[in-house]
């Protein structure tokens, strides 16, 4: 195999395009960057303080911004007086139960397509991800229908089902990709070794891990981040973060110190979760095991 | 420890038939070894064994016992495969130990078995290497490794040595002989290499286009060629074949060629009663004898063409009228080419084949 080492040569042209793009980069970083930080010091400011803002044009003002005494009262706040970790814990069930879900479903349903030929195959994988194609708000009234006539309106498995329905054909199309890539001869080997078919199924599951990973980062990411399925389906007994956070925003009275201490407890997970899963996200792993 | 039988077994890939009324009788503990060029079916017959593919039609039995519809893991066989298909996020000790543990072997025994096989194949130093981090020569030993840790009922080793050195392949001919030997194991071993199966077989199945063309041991199938295209496929360097006339003169049948007329014994004669017009005469490059100065008996008169010394051999190609030939002498032969010589025929050990299907007449 090839080194990965990059060969570079230097010209006036890579010089000048380094420049440029590490100043594109700097920008771009204070862009995405700076409402994360207004949200998270606002989070710990008081209200006044939060209003706070120098005049138009005084840069030696910007001072301003971090001189306030840290204060915890939003967070407690919503965790005493709001009920903020009873919504959590349903944004963590909900967004887990249908990555949990979607995951084991779709790893057999994509080894399947991956694996065996049979009649209607291809209509039938294009059928799948079909039913994807559709706005989330044009099969909304069709689904609250549904659910209401099955009593899952207001629950938990219902909003763990409305989010399944959703990731599960994205799971299969992103699962048969890397189910593809592994080589059939290794489960082929697992069987003559004494492995039964499932067996052999669930020892190439560390190679796709990388593909299992970024699933599982992406449906909950679209679970968690998700407000429209919450706020229908999920509505009074299911409430997760965004719909109480959204609750908060009241026509006399906006709770920005308990909105920004919201969004810091609602964002700080996901990115404690992309830390996490970062090393999964490394492919590369079949390389070199069967003769091409 | 199993008896192998193929009874009237094929292959179909869609309309395509890679193995074609395959039948094979392999005894308990014999060394059949697959004999073939690439693309005549033997993988696919391999792979049939195993449980891997489907068999389109025929049994295959162990031990009188049908198994075509048994899974792999209830055939009990251990196999070698043509890509080594190890596990790449496994170590090779892990590799090496996954049949042991997936027969519930305790972790002691498992060591013990992986360290012995890795001594015999002299890749202890790899054990905790992975796939990606061996030569494919190194692979290949890994791949055997997983197979002969095991005692099963039958081994199948698909090529299982066409990437290693030339030294290293001929240690390795002798180690794998010496272990079916020792376990007794039942072995299917496919090569395209026809020293290989010469070498290490007791019985040879030669295939061609998915059809069996001769099953026999390795002095049968060399000095009894079934037809051309095995006699033309076994033995290096190749038999050489020559067109020639069938000529009678008073009751005595020879071989007529512009370059030569030969008589033929009586029991060959007697084989090819009836027979009129050409047939395909073939003879090996060690079953002449070539000498610059002209012998009593009867000839073939050619020209030394080019000379290629092999170490302890020498190979004369001798141009005839219409064809070169081969023949293998000792290194002292002094022709030059374009110098005549004189070959003469061993005719104990020469064959004649029908010109249209290389049916062999003796
Ligand atoms: N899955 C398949 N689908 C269609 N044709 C196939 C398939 N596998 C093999 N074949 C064909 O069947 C024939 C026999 O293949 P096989 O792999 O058994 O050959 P082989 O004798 O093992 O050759 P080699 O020495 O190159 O490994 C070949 O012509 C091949 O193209
Ligand atoms: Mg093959």
């Amino acid at each position: 195999m090839a080194s990965r080492d990059v060969v570079q040569y230097e010209t006036p042209l890579t010089r000048g395009f380094r420049w440029f793009s590490g100043v594109f980069i700097a920008l771009y970083l204070v862009w995405t960057l700076l409402p994360i930080l207004v949200m998270f010091v606002s989070s710990f400011k008081d209200l006044l303080e939060a209003f706070k803002i120098p005049a138009v044009g005084d840069w030696s003002g910007v001072g301003v911004f971090f001189d306030f005494t840290p204060t915890l009262k939003h967070y407690r706040d919503l965790f005493v007086n709001l009920d903020f970790s009873r919504y959590m814990a349903n944004s963590l069930v909900a967004a887990g139960g249908s990555a949990v879900i979607s995951v084991i479903l779709g790893s057999m349903a994509a080894y399947s397509l991956s694996r065996i030929d049979f009649r209607g195959k291809s209509d039938l994988f294009f059928w799948i991800i079909s039913t994807r194609m559709a706005p989330v708000v044009a099969v909304m009234v069709p689904l609250y229908a549904i659910f209401r006539s099955l009593d899952l309106v207001g629950t938990l498995p219902g909003l763990i089902l409305a989010y399944t329905t959703f990731n599960l054909p994205f799971a299969i199309w992103i699962l048969k990709g890397f189910f593809d890539n592994v080589p059939y001869a290794i489960e082929e080997a697992q069987m003559v070794d004494g492995a039964t078919r499932f067996q052999a199924f669930v020892a190439i599951l560390p190679l796709v891990a990388p593909g299992i990973g970024a699933f599982i980062v992406l449906c909950i990411l679209f679970a968690w981040n998700d407000f429209l399925f919450a706020a229908i389906i999920g509505s009074g007994g299911a409430k997760t973060l965004p719909v109480a956070t959204r609750e908060l925003v009241q026509p006399q009275n906006i709770q920005w110190g308990s909105i920004m201490a919201a969004g810091v407890v609602t964002t700080l997970p996901m990115m404690l979760l992309g830390l996490v899963i970062r090393r999964y996200l490394v492919t590369g792993l079949t390389m070199g095991a069967v003769k091409e | 420890m199993a008896r192998v039988t193929f009874r009237n077994v094929w292959k179909k890939y869609g309309d395509f038939a890679a193995v074609k009324d395959l039948n094979i009788d392999c005894p308990d503990g014999t060394f059949l070894s697959i004999l073939g060029p690439s693309g005549c079916g033997k993988s696919s017959t391999m792979r049939m064994v195993a449980g891997l593919e489907h068999i389109s039609a025929g049994d295959i039995l162990f031990d009188d016992k049908r198994i075509n519809d048994l899974a792999p893991k209830d055939r009990d066989v251990a196999m070698v495969f043509e890509n080594y298909a190890l596990y790449p996020h496994k170590s090779v000790f892990e590799n090496m130990a996954n049949p042991l543990k997936l027969r519930g072997q305790d972790t002691g025994r498992i060591k013990d078995r992986v360290t012995q096989a890795a001594q015999l194949l002299e890749i202890g130093h790899l054990l905790e290497r992975r796939p990606q981090e061996l030569s494919g020569g190194q692979k290949q030993r890994v791949a055997i490794g997983r197979a002969i840790v095991r005692e099963p009922k039958l081994f199948l080793f698909d090529e299982p040595i066409a990437h290693l050195d030339a030294k290293l392949r001929a240690h390795m001919r002798g180690e794998i002989k010496h272990m079916q030997r020792t376990l007794g194991t039942t072995m299917v071993y496919v090569t395209h290499d026809q020293l290989e199966a010469m070498s290490m077989a007791d019985q040879i199945a030669v295939m061609h286009e998915g059809e069996l063309q001769q099953l026999g041991s390795p002095r049968e199938v060399y000095n009894k060629p079934v037809n051309a295209w095995v006699a033309g496929f076994v033995g290096e360097p190749a038999m050489n074949f020559l067109t020639c006339e069938l000529s009678r003169e008073a009751d005595r049948l020879s071989l007529s060629h512009p370059n030569f007329s030969l008589a033929l014994k009586p029991d060959q004669a007697g084989c090819l009663n009836g027979t009129t017009g050409t047939v395909r005469m073939g003879v090996r490059p060690d079953a002449l004898a070539i000498s610059m100065t002209r012998p009593a008996e009867p000839v073939i008169t050619g020209e030394v063409f080019v000379t290629e010394l092999l170490g302890g051999d020498m190979i004369v190609e001798v141009q005839l009228a219409d064809a070169r030939i081969r023949v293998k002498t000792a290194p002292e032969f002094a022709g030059s080419p374009g110098e005549a010589c004189y070959l003469s025929v061993n005719r104990d050990k020469w064959h004649a084949f029908d010109t249209g299907t290389g049916r062999a007449y003796f």
